[in-house]
């Protein structure tokens, strides 16, 4: 467990010679020990080509390796941060949401267009996450971030799940999703419950869902 | 059914029954649910009619269906007040969600709305059944006894329940005037006996600035 939850806001990341990780840039607090932090150019891993995918997809959230032997915390824009473990599985979450993540994980872009069409497009700009998503797959620990705390939701076949779309954080395991609209007369003529788009997702897994409707 | 999942996020269990929260509070939902603005917000044209005259204007949603429902709200907390037959007053921003039994209004609350910058109204809730309240930051829960009065800032106000009676208290002074004051120069005052809910934090007031 390379991270430890301090507080709420705050985690505590172990680095030792051989466990690097990635950090969203300028969120170390504070770190003991012989530390260095390196601008990482290529915005992670996978080389050029991916760099470049990230650069078009927007998804170029400035990272940093954090290497050498010590402790760092992190934190971020008072926001709450939940660690994540992840077990061979693919976790789909937002770049900028990204406080930290161990380099045994495999970073990528998602076109979400690639994930049902059309509609995959529109999914992507009514919840914000525009058409890309980064994803990180493999055996390691992620630190997300998310305004007011995250709940986990447990998604199994018989019982899927509806979520906010400005709600959403992020998500793991098999798991499907597709924007289903709930668009009535009602909203057409402005007396709408605010509940019109909701993302549905099915599948095996679990979706985080943060206490509130604002983006980071 | 209302639990709190963690101290901002909402869990509602509901076996055909319906809830009224606030517009847009969802953040998540099993099962089968169905939303639906409520027309004017209130019981009735006549709750509507109030409601526009008086302005507030509470925007709720009726949900009603099986499974579990999620709510949260800007990462506000939330509070769990149980009623039994009594009224709870509460600023119509910090309501979240109440069972389908309760019965909401507004209420005249006298000149005190004037200076808290939000109308003269306030919303009530009364009935048998569960309401959850938001603040800003953790609640706190402060007596009032007959022989023990208490004065609360209009901006940190969130909610009362109980015999209470409320007035407004101005405390300014020719230091006030003077561009000196203490930033406390309006205070709502309750005398009975009752409960009032309190938030570590303040509105914008009109008064708050002097």
């Amino acid at each position: 467990m390379p991270f430890r939850e301090i507080n709420s806001k705050v985690v505590e990341a172990t680095v030792a010679p051989g466990r690097r990780l990635f950090s969203q840039r300028g969120a170390m607090l504070a770190h003991r020990g012989e530390i260095t932090f390196t601008p990482s150019t290529a915005g992670g891993q996978g080389g050029l080509r991916s760099m470049i995918g990230r650069r078009v997809a927007g998804e170029d959230t400035p990272l940093m390796t954090v290497e050498g032997s010590g402790t760092v915390l992190f934190g971020h824009g008072g926001h709450h941060v939940q660690v994540i473990d992840l077990s061979g599985d693919t976790l789909y979450v937002e770049a900028d949401r990204l406080l930290a993540f161990e380099d045994t994980l495999e970073q990528g872009t998602v076109f979400l267009g690639s994930q049902g069409g059309v509609r995959g497009m529109v999914r992507g700009r009514v919840s914000g996450q525009g058409l890309f998503t980064t994803t990180l797959r493999g055996h390691g620990s992620v630190a997300v971030m998310a305004h007011g705390g995250v709940i986990e939701i447990p998604v199994t076949p018989q019982r899927p799940v509806h979520v906010d779309p400005q709600a959403y954080v992020a998500h793991h395991g098999e798991v499907r999703n597709k924007l289903s609209t709930a668009l009535g007369w009602r909203d057409m003529v402005g007396r709408g419950s605010g509940e019109a788009f909701q993302l549905e997702l099915s599948g095996s897994g679990a979706v985080y869902v943060q206490a509130s409707e604002e983006k980071l | 059914m209302f639990r709190l999942q963690s101290s901002k996020v909402l869990a509602v269990e509901m076996t055909g029954d319906a809830v009224r929260a606030k517009n847009g509070s969802m953040v998540a939902y099993d099962g089968d649910m169905a939303f639906r603005k409520l027309t004017g917000g209130g019981e009735g044209v006549r709750g509507m009619v109030t409601r526009r005259l008086t302005g507030e204007q509470m925007t709720v949603m009726e949900v009603k269906g099986r499974g579990t429902c999620w709510f949260a709200d800007r990462a506000s907390d939330i509070n769990l007040v149980g009623l039994r037959g009594d009224t709870l007053h509460v600023e119509s921003s910090n309501l979240l969600a109440t069972e389908g039994g309760l019965r909401t209004g507004t209420g005249f609350t006298g000149l005190r709305g004037a200076a808290q910058g939000n109308g003269l109204f306030t919303t009530t809730v009364e009935g048998h059944g569960q309401v959850a309240i938001m603040s800003d930051g953790p609640a706190v829960l402060l007596r009032v006894a007959p022989q023990y009065p208490l004065t609360v800032d209009p901006g940190a106000y969130v909610a009362h329940q109980g015999d209470l009676r409320r007035s407004l208290q101005s405390g300014v002074t020719f230091r006030t005037l003077l561009g000196e004051g203490g930033g406390e120069a309006f205070q709502m005052r309750f005398e009975g006996d009752g409960l009032v809910y309190v938030q570590p934090s303040e509105r914008n007031t009109i008064g708050g600035d002097v």
